[in-house]
């Protein structure tokens, strides 16, 4: 992955209650993202942006310039309630989502359309716009046409959760699939036969919060919180290493970061709260496993003063390094393919690229816009050429970051 | 209209000219009496008598040492016959070392409370030592209020930056904390929306916040074992305003908030130069460089400038609600419009005494103090704890620290470590006595405007926990003192009551204790329960 | 009982036959001479009573999560809602246990209150009105203490367990004040006497003594809250046993959900059977401005399950028609959701629910408009509330007490009681 200063390519519209996730749909330019609604929309991007002038000053864009938005194509219409996380296969073909309705589907992203439909995605800018304007001017920006966009209605459900499902990870490898829901069940899937490989549970009223594959997919790993201690016989958090195949545990994280713990009180105390506290803040709610399966990364989640990344020895399961750091909490993190750096999203606006080697932060994507609490970047997806970052902004946009300058592009744009 | 006369005060100190000077050459203490007997004239209020010298005694060492007095301390006052011994007291004890001890204690309540937020402030000696050396040294009150807020140095070998330890980069906390604390101003309504009365926008609340926009809390490092914090202050950074809480909505762009004083002028900050770099975050084990215009010291220095009507006028009511009980305004953090002072012109005189006198703490606090008002009896039908016209002296309950060290005093604990040779634990730790327990049951005894609740814990501890282990019955205690006596059973009994309640008996009193204690079953228990009577009931609870 | 200071605030049986010595004013000095009681005085004291458990959510529990559903709609949120054993009612996801009990609960869901923020909003909803600056109301535990609890009780009349709001006994005076026990329902530390009952005795007659002298001259409340409360910390020696809990949790653990605020509800049952008039029993963790779903959802199922297991628990013991359990926080929560996933403070239109004695039940009573943003019809005020739950103790919610020589009503004047929901 090459990053030299990264330019600010695309700021897609998104309406419509909190974009929580991205996936790049092979090597193109096609990226899904989905909301807190439910709704899953693909777009296909030109390779170069539109032109801004026709007379063009170059590759250099004026800071205050926005990126240009762009209509998606299609939209994937079958969950109920919010997608919690989006993963493209390899090749493109087949994207796989995890909602809060409980399934995990799987799309035919080449699929027919059974219809098609006009949709508005910016209805914010839209109301912007129309503030303090004549009633028939309102009238015809908010009334304008939207976008025409196939609808595809099909998608396979993988059945096996009976709550939230908010942990979805994919082996590097492409065959195995892992998703976490809210009752503490893990299932491990087979992505090709579609049939559950394994399961295995932890205690009542505690939630997954991430889970990820090994590249070969013979470890997972998963987190589970509880949001409040309320409880007298469980802890609220756990982080855990597993064998895949047969969903045996293999190794106690937070037996390995609290050595000095005894076993006995690691119970729902306020003691052990703060302990487990200060290395999982309010969960780790995002987790990857990098390319060469040495390292785990996990993310602290929020809301919490700041939320870092924890980069893990998978083989001791110590923690190596602790980089990035997002105020109140991290979203989600990612591995560039070739393991030197570590990408994450979180709660400032941001989505920062930190070196693995040194923890030092080479790049900070986004900017922070609001008051005391900012809006969240949320999911993200870096392009399988690594050359491009996407970012699912609550705010209602997608955003798309190109890492460094086209090294073939001499023309003025 | 508030606009105008804020800018009219600003013009006026900016071109030199002060709040009105005192009137004439008298005394505040007179002043104050004549005040407060005018209070009760026009409220039909009738007023107590003087207070004997045992509760003068005993109220005086309190509110000036935290303690109470010794029985050699005690005799000695109540014997003393001159006509000026209760004036003479005040300047005594305004020169003992545990002044500076005990007025550190009670302003760190102030600037911190039982539950300081932030990471590290639960362990603050340095703060604590630094403020005892204020006190010591009677340094300008508005002097050290500015050092606090200046925050130069570091947590440990000065002090003061710990103050916003408390607030690590929320600008929004520590302006509210800022405001309320040294100018008895009430922003907080003010950040979510327009205040509903008192005419503070949002705003305003944001122009304040800006000042404190650009600090950060750095660890440099360890010094004397303990790990010392300094406040940084970057060259950039702002607060930025997205409108009331009501109208939040996604994607909101925050327009960055300039700082600016409350009714006054926007700060003007020099264009930092060309290309001008620094780190998002000061790196920890340095100490961090001060920014080329530091807004937090321009507010420091208008807070706490003689001038500031606000900042003299909170500073006068604190201290005089420290002694009297009630504020003139009360609470004393909330001088607004809409809560009137009691006594107006008094406030005035006050606050003009000690903007005249600047600052000089010990000198208003002698004349509070030496006052007829400050001297009234406690006793009264009057069942208010902290009566509104002072007609009467107030009821407070000791705070946590007076008492424990109160009881270490009368129990003879310290006397008797004194006799074997040993040297103080620490000053919270007795053998046998949790600090933690006490702080927990004492810690908080009142509401939250100040009224004393008294919970059935207290009792718990007191009748059933571990005051047991302060009745030592070491050589030199009390106990062993009067066990031990040859004398009378009335004269023993008077030792006690002078010892732990400052004042000799009744009759009454005499006669009862004496028949509890003359028996021959169980005297070591009988002796034990008159003692405990005596330092848990609640004339010793209280200071009155 | 009702509408006048009943007899024994000025003279207690009890202390006439121990002879008390009565100040000047009239009132008494509560002197337990002896630490038992008769057991006839015990039983009548259980008998014939009402009684309240406040369930105190605090923090402000959303209605979007509980009882009042916008599905489909922005303000709707990610959960979705569940059919009850009330035709046409529905209520959140979360609270599975709830939902099948809407027979016996009447929820209010166009509250309409004054204050919004926690000091305020807490205080308003523990005494019904807004803090002033001279006068001290008191806490609906403490006026139910008074009205409906057993002077002569060893057992406090007022128990919090975990739970907020601070401003007690207020003019009713320190023999309302509340007895507050920990997170687990355990008293607190030192609860046990060390001496003998006879060494006890001794060293509290000379305690008392001192207190009385002390009292003839010195008049200040604080003293007078000083020497009550050693008065019935003294007394809580006879009762210890009421509080060790757990043999009782071992056998209702799985009923109230194994959780601790489960337990803090069961103790609640306990103290109502032995007695107790008012138990409040406190849940934080509402005020959800950040993460608001994640947080209802690690604290309301667990509410419900308990909320559930009580009101069970109390029909099966025959104690549910002659307790009211109030259901409640301080404020509602907003509509629109923030940019931190949260739900900020909002009193415009909001839930609370009451169950039990005195009320209808399987009644959902005031609406809101279809995004939750207004009160349809029905509002309800603090003060028709607190009215509403007084009357169904059988307390006139228009009593005066006095403050000073100024008379206060138990409820805010001009308070209009619900009637509709009253049995």
């Amino acid at each position: 992955m090459e990053i030299n200063e990264p330019t600010h390519v695309w700021q897609l519209s998104f309406d419509g209650d909190w974009p929580t996730s991205v996936a790049f749909l092979g090597n193109g330019r096609k990226i899904a993202a989905g909301n807190r609604q439910g709704q899953i929309y693909v777009w296909n991007l030109p390779e170069t942006p539109p032109a801004e002038d026709a007379d063009g000053e170059g590759k250099e864009k004026t800071k205050s310039e926005t990126p240009p938005d762009f209509a998606p194509i299609r939209r994937l219409d079958g969950h109920t309630n919010g997608v919690t996380g989006l993963i493209a296969t390899a090749d493109g073909k087949t994207l796989i989502s995890a909602s809060l309705d409980r399934t995990v589907r799987l799309w035919d992203v080449e699929a027919k359309p059974t219809s098609t439909e006009e949709v508005v995605l910016d209805t914010k800018r839209r109301e912007i716009a129309a503030r303090r304007k004549s009633k028939e001017e309102k009238e015809k920006i908010i009334g304008a046409p939207g976008v025409q966009v196939e609808v595809v209605k099909s998608s396979h459900r993988l059945e096996g959760h009976g709550e939230w499902v908010k942990a979805l990870g994919l082996s590097a490898d492409g065959h195995r699939l892992i998703s976490g829901d809210d009752a503490c069940w893990t299932v491990v899937w087979d992505l090709a036969t579609r049939k559950e490989i394994c399961r295995w549970h932890g205690y009542d009223r505690v939630w997954v919060s991430s889970a990820a594959l090994s590249p070969d997919g013979k470890t997972a790993f998963t987190a589970e919180f509880a949001g409040s201690r309320s409880s007298f016989d469980r802890p609220a958090a756990q982080a855990k290493l597993w064998n895949a195949d047969d969903g045996t545990m293999k190794l106690d994280l937070l037996k390995v970061w609290t050595p000095k713990v005894k076993d006995k009180d690691r119970i729902d105390s306020y003691g052990y709260a703060q302990t487990w506290g200060k290395l999982m803040k309010r969960g780790l709610v995002c987790a990857a496993f990098s390319p060469d399966g040495k390292l785990l990364a996990v993310g602290q989640g929020g809301e919490t003063d700041t939320g870092k990344v924890h980069l893990i020895d998978t083989k001791t399961g110590e923690i190596v390094r602790t980089v990035s750091g997002h105020r109140y909490g991290a979203c989600d993190v990612k591995f560039s393919a070739d393991g030197k750096y570590i990408l994450s999203s979180g709660r400032d606006t941001t989505v920062r690229i930190c070196q693995v080697d040194d923890g030092k932060e080479v790049a900070a994507l986004g900017k922070a816009r609001g008051g005391q609490f900012k809006d969240w970047m949320h999911g993200i997806a870096i392009s399988p050429d690594q050359k491009w970052v996407a970012a699912a902004d609550i705010a209602g946009i997608v955003h798309l970051w190109q890492l460094s300058p086209d090294s073939t592009d001499e023309a003025a744009g | 209209m508030r606009e105008l006369r804020w800018i009219v005060v600003f013009v006026c100190c900016v071109l030199g000219g002060v709040v009105a000077p005192a009137t004439g050459a008298e005394p505040l203490r007179d002043v104050i009496d004549a005040q407060v007997t005018a209070g009760w004239k026009s409220n039909g209020v009738t007023s107590v008598e003087p207070s004997t010298d045992a509760e003068f005694l005993r109220r005086v060492y309190l509110d000036l040492l935290g303690i109470v007095p010794t029985y050699d301390e005690a005799v000695a006052f109540l014997n003393d016959t001159a006509p000026d011994k209760r004036s003479k007291l005040i300047d005594r004890l305004l020169e003992h070392p545990r002044y500076a001890v005990h007025q550190a204690d009670v302003w760190d309540m102030v600037y911190f409370g039982r539950n300081p937020p932030g990471y590290g402030t639960d362990k603050r000696e340095g703060f604590q030592n630094w403020l005892a050396e204020q006190f010591r040294s009677n340094r300008p009150h508005n002097v050290w209020a500015g050092q606090i807020l200046r925050a130069e140095g570091n947590t440990v070998e000065q002090g003061p930056p710990m103050f916003f330890v408390q607030y690590s980069r929320r600008p929004e906390d520590a302006i509210e904390a800022v405001t309320q604390k040294f100018l008895g101003v009430q922003l907080q309504c003010a950040r979510c929306h327009d205040h509903p009365f008192e005419g503070w926008t949002q705003l305003d609340f944001y122009g304040m916040a800006a000042y404190y926009s650009r600090l950060q809390v750095v660890n440099v490092g360890k010094k004397n074992k303990l790990t010392a914090y300094a406040i940084g202050e970057l060259n950039r950074g702002e607060v930025l305003f997205t409108g009331s809480v009501s109208e939040q909505e996604l994607g909101k762009k925050g327009t960055p908030v300039k700082p600016k004083l409350l009714g006054g002028e926007p700060f003007t900050e020099p264009e930092l130069p060309e290309g001008f770099k620094e780190p998002r975050n000061f790196p920890s084990g340095k100490v961090p460089p001060a920014p080329k215009t530091s807004r937090k010291n321009a507010l420091a220095d208008w807070v706490t400038a003689a001038d500031n009507p606000y900042f003299a006028k909170a500073a006068a009511n604190r201290i005089w609600a420290q002694f009297m009980g009630k504020g003139i305004v009360q609470p004393v953090d909330n001088l607004a419009d809409a809560n009137p002072p009691s006594h107006p012109e008094l406030l005035k005189q006050l606050t003009a005494s000690l903007v005249e006198h600047k600052f000089d703490l010990k000198q208003f606090i002698r004349e509070i103090l030496n006052s007829n008002s400050y001297q009234l009896s406690s006793r009264g039908p009057v069942t208010d704890a902290m009566p509104l016209w002072y007609e009467r002296a107030r009821y407070r309950p000791l705070s946590a620290e007076e008492l424990l060290e109160s009881w270490m005093t009368v129990g003879g604990y310290n006397d008797a470590l004194k006799v074997s040779g040993k040297e103080p634990e620490g000053r919270f730790r007795p053998r046998g006595i949790t600090w933690d327990y006490v702080r927990r049951f004492f810690g908080r005894p009142n509401d939250g405007v100040g009224n004393f609740q008294g919970g059935l814990h207290e009792h718990l501890y007191l009748n059933n926990g571990q005051v047991h282990q302060l009745i030592s019955k070491q050589t030199g205690s009390l106990y062993d003192t009067v066990a031990k006596s040859d004398q009378p059973w009335g004269k023993r009994v008077e030792r006690m009551f002078l010892q732990i309640l400052t004042r000799r008996p009744t009759v009454t009193e005499t006669e009862k204790f004496v028949a509890h204690l003359s028996p021959a079953d169980d005297p070591q228990g009988r002796l034990h329960e008159a003692i405990w009577t005596l330092m848990t009931c609640s004339e010793f609870r209280f200071n009155h | 009982m009702q509408g006048t200071c009943p007899r024994h605030e000025h003279v207690s049986r009890r202390s006439l036959l121990k002879g008390t010595l009565a100040t000047a004013s009239g009132a008494s000095v509560l002197n337990w001479g002896g630490l038992f009681q008769s057991q006839a005085i015990a039983e009548a004291a259980k008998r014939k009573k009402k009684h309240c458990i406040l369930l105190w959510l605090n923090g402000g529990c959303s209605q979007f999560e509980t009882f009042d559903m916008k599905i489909g709609r922005s303000t709707g949120g990610m959960f979705r809602d569940i059919s009850t054993n009330l035709p046409g009612a529905r209520v959140c996801e979360l609270m599975p246990a709830i939902s099948q009990r809407m027979d016996k609960l009447t929820v209010i869901r166009s509250m309409r209150t004054s204050q919004i923020d926690h000091p305020g909003g807490i205080y308003l909803m523990h005494t019904g009105y807004a803090r002033a600056a001279n006068v001290r109301f008191p806490e609906m535990g403490a006026i139910i203490a008074k009205y409906c609890g057993s002077p002569e009780a060893d057992l406090p009349d007022f128990v919090k367990i975990s739970s907020q709001g601070n401003a007690g006994a207020g003019f009713l005076g320190p023999r309302y004040q509340p007895f507050s026990l920990g997170r687990d329902g355990n008293l607190p530390p030192f609860s046990t006497s060390q001496l003998t009952p006879e060494k006890e005795s001794r060293r509290h007659s000379l305690r008392d003594f001192i207190e009385e002298q002390f009292a003839r001259t010195h008049k200040a409340d604080p003293a007078r809250m000083h020497r009550e409360a050693y008065d019935r910390a003294r007394r809580l020696q006879n009762v210890r046993h009421v509080f060790d809990t757990d043999d009782e949790w071992a056998k209702y653990g799985d009923k109230y959900g194994n959780t601790k605020f489960g337990r803090r509800c069961m103790i609640a049952r306990r103290l109502v059977e032995e007695g107790v008039s008012f138990v409040e029993v406190g849940q934080s963790g509402y005020d959800t401005h950040g993460d608001n779903f994640t947080g209802h959802k690690s604290l309301v199922p667990t509410m419900d399950r308990a909320w559930s297991a009580l009101l069970d628990d109390l029909e099966e013991r025959g104690l549910l028609q002659d307790t009211l359990v109030v259901w409640m926080g301080e404020i509602g929560r907003t509509p629109r959701i923030n940019n931190r996933s949260g739900r900020d403070h909002y009193v415009r239109s909001w839930s609370t629910a009451l169950a039990g004695g005195g009320v209808k039940g399987g009644l959902v009573y005031g609406e809101s408009d279809q995004d939750g943003i207004d009160v349809k019809d029905n509002p309800v005020t603090e003060g028709d509330f607190f009215g509403t739950i007084y009357k169904a103790l059988g307390v006139d919610p228009e009593t005066e007490n006095y403050s000073g020589v100024r008379p206060v009503p138990l409820a805010p004047f001009g308070h209009k009681v619900v009637t509709d929901i009253l049995a």
